[in-house]
C-alpha cells in the first residue's frame, strides 16, 4: 500500500522532505498557506556553510552542500549556486569563540581553518583588514539564490507526482492519539502522515495537534544594494556585529543583521536596521559607501530547543515534526529532508537520533 | 522579426517572457514578479505593475483584484549606505 504524506509549508524543509519522499515512492501533497517564498525560504541570504558546533548539525550541513550539486543536475534547475567560501570574521573579544569552534568542526570533518586578515583580504581586496582581527575560512561553503532553490525543488517535486498546492492555509486534524490528515476549508484531506514543516508557524500547527513544541521566533532584517560588477566571492559574516554581507548572481549586495527573538510573527522593515547596518558596512567595505540601497525586507524563523532543529515522530502517531531550522535552514534543511524521508519509508535514520522532538 | 513587445523596460522583458512564465506555472503576481525579475528593476513597477496585472488577469481569467497588488518594499527611492551610516538613529522601532 502506498504511504499518503501531507506536508504543511512549502519552504526548503517541506519541499525537500516531499521531495525524497515521493523520489522513494510515497504519495504526497504540500500544503503552502500563500506563495511559495513566503516562508523565510524566499528571504534568506542563501549562505551555505557547516561553520556551527554541534556535530550532527554539521553532519546536515555537509551533506546538504552534497545534495545541492547533485539536486540541481537530476531536477535540471540551476541554483545559482556559487562555492567561493563562507568567511566569519571577529575582533579580539570573541577570537577565542571562533577558535573553539574550528576546532570542533575540523574534528567533524570539515574544511576550515583559522586565518588572520590579510588573508581574507586576498579574497576579498576591498575588506578594511583593521575592521577585524581573525577570521575562520571554510573553503567549500558559498552561496546559493534561494528562489530557484525552492523553484527546483517544488519543479522536482510535481515531476514526481506530489501536488504543490499554494494560497491553501491547512490545519492538523487529529483523532484519539492519531493523525488522520489536514484540513482545508471544509475539506479533509486524508494522510497517513502529516508533516510540519511550517517554519516560524511550526507553534501553532503543533499546538493544532496537541503536541508540545515551544520553537523560538526569530526576526531577521536584510537589503539589496544596486548591482555591481562580481567581485564579492566569499560570504562574509562577521560574527562580533552579526552584520554579513554577500553578492548575488544578479551582481546585488545581499546583507543584513542576524535576526533577535520575537514574541510576534511580523515581517516589517525598519530604518533602524538600515542605519545600523550601513554603518557596519562602510567600515568593513569603505568602497561601498556610495552604493544605494535598493531593497529591504524582513522574514521570520523558527529554532528548536538547544538550538538545533526539530526532526521526528511525536506521541500523536504520524504528526512528525520537521522544523526549528533558525538562522541555517538552507544549510541543513536538504538533508534533513532527504533523512526524515527514510525515517518514514525505512522506519530508521541515525542522524535523526540527535533532532527528535 | 516578430515585434517585440517590451512590458518592463529595466528588465528588457517582454510579453511573450511574461506569459511563457505563466504557462510554467509562475501565476500569480508574487511568484511572476520573482521569476521574471519584472518591477524590481530601477523603477520598481512604476512601468510595468499595470502591464503585468493586464496579462496576468487574461491568461488567468482573474480579475485584477482578485490577483491583487503587492506591498511595495522600501525604500521607495534609494538611499547610499554612508547617508544611513551618518544618520544619528532610526525610526527606533
Ligand atoms: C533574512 C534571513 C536571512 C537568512 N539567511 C540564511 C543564510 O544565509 N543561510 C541559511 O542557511 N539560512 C538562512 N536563513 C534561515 C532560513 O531562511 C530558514 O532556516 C529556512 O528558510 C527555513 O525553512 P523552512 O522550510 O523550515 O521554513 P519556511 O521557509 O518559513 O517555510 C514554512 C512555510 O510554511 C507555510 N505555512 C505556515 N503555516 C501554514 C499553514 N497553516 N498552512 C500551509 N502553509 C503554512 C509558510 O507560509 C511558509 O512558507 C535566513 C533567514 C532570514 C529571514
Ligand atoms: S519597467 Fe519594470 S521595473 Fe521598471
Amino acid at each position: 500500500m502506498t504511504i499518503k504524506v501531507a506536508v504543511i509549508g512549502g519552504g526548503v524543509a517541506g519541499l525537500s522532505a516531499a521531495y525524497f519522499l515521493a523520489k522513494n515512492g510515497a504519495e504526497v501533497s504540500v500544503f503552502e498557506q500563500k506563495y511559495l517564498l513566503y516562508g523565510a525560504s524566499g528571504r534568506n541570504s542563501g549562505g551555505l556553510t557547516a561553520q556551527f558546533r554541534n556535530e550532527a548539525l554539521i553532519k546536515l550541513a555537509l551533506r546538504s552542500l552534497e545534495l545541492y550539486n547533485t539536486l540541481q543536475s537530476e531536477i535540471g534547475f540551476n541554483f545559482l549556486l556559487r562555492r567561493d567560501g563562507y568567511v566569519k570574521i571577529a575582533n579580539d573579544e570573541v577570537a577565542n569563540v571562533l577558535k573553539d569552534e574550528v576546532e570542533i568542526q575540523k574534528r567533524a570533518g570539515v574544511n576550515v581553518k583559522i586565518v588572520d586578515p590579510d588573508f581574507v583580504k586576498s579574497l576579498f581586496p576591498d575588506i578594511n583588514e583593521n575592521a577585524f582581527s581573525i577570521a575562520s575560512y571554510f573553503a567549500d561553503g558559498g552561496v546559493v539564490f534561494p528562489w530557484p532553490v525552492v523553484w527546483g525543488l517544488a519543479k522536482g517535486c510535481k515531476e514526481l507526482g506530489v501536488k504543490v498546492y499554494d494560497y491553501t492555509p491547512v490545519s492538523v486534524e487529529v483523532k484519539g492519539n492519531e493523525v488522520v490528515g489536514v484540513r482545508v476549508d471544509d475539506e479533509l484531506h486524508r494522510a497517513d502522515y502529516v508533516i510540519n514543516a511550517a517554519g516560524a508557524w511550526s507553534n501553532e500547527i503543533s499546538r493544532q495537534a496537541g503536541v508540545e513544541l515551544n520553537n523560538k521566533i526569530f526576526k531577521e532584517e536584510i537589503c539589496v544594494t544596486e548591482s555591481l560588477k562580481p567581485y564579492l566571492d566569499p560570504y562574509i559574516l562577521d560574527v562580533s556585529t552579526n552584520v554579513y554581507i554577500s553578492q548575488s548572481m544578479r551582481g546585488e549586495i545581499v546583507g543584513g543583521i542576524l535576526g533577535n527573538e520575537t514574541n510576534n510573527i511580523n515581517v516589517k522593515s525598519s530604518l533602524d536596521f538600515l542605519t545600523k547596518y550601513a554603518k557596519r558596512v562602510v567600515e568593513l567595505v569603505p568602497k561601498l559607501r556610495g552604493m544605494s540601497i535598493l531593497r529591504q525586507w524582513a522574514g521570520v524563523y523558527d529554532l528548536g530547543r538547544d538550538g538545533l532543529p526539530v526532526i521526528g515522530p511525536t506521541k500523536v502517531k504520524g504528526f512528525i515534526q520537521l522544523n526549528g531550522f533558525g538562522r541555517n535552514g538552507m544549510s541543513t534543511a536538504p538533508a534533513a529532508g532527504e533523512a526524515l524521508a527514510e525515517y518514514i519509508l525505512k522506519g530508521k535514520s541515525k542522524i535523526l537520533e540527535y533532532f527528535k522532538p | 522579426m516578430k515585434d517585440r513587445k517590451v512590458v518592463c523596460r529595466c528588465e528588457d522583458l517582454t510579453e511573450e517572457e511574461i506569459i511563457h512564465a505563466i504557462e510554467l506555472g509562475y501565476d500569480d503576481l508574487e511568484s511572476l514578479k520573482r521569476f521574471t525579475g519584472a518591477t524590481t528593476g530601477p523603477c520598481q513597477g512604476k512601468g510595468c505593475l499595470m502591464h503585468l496585472l493586464r496579462i496576468l488577469s487574461q491568461k488567468t481569467g482573474k480579475s485584477v483584484d482578485e490577483i491583487g497588488v503587492t506591498t511595495q518594499r522600501q525604500p521607495v527611492n534609494p538611499v547610499p549606505l554612508y547617508i544611513l551610516a551618518a544618520a544619528e538613529k532610526g525610526d527606533g522601532e
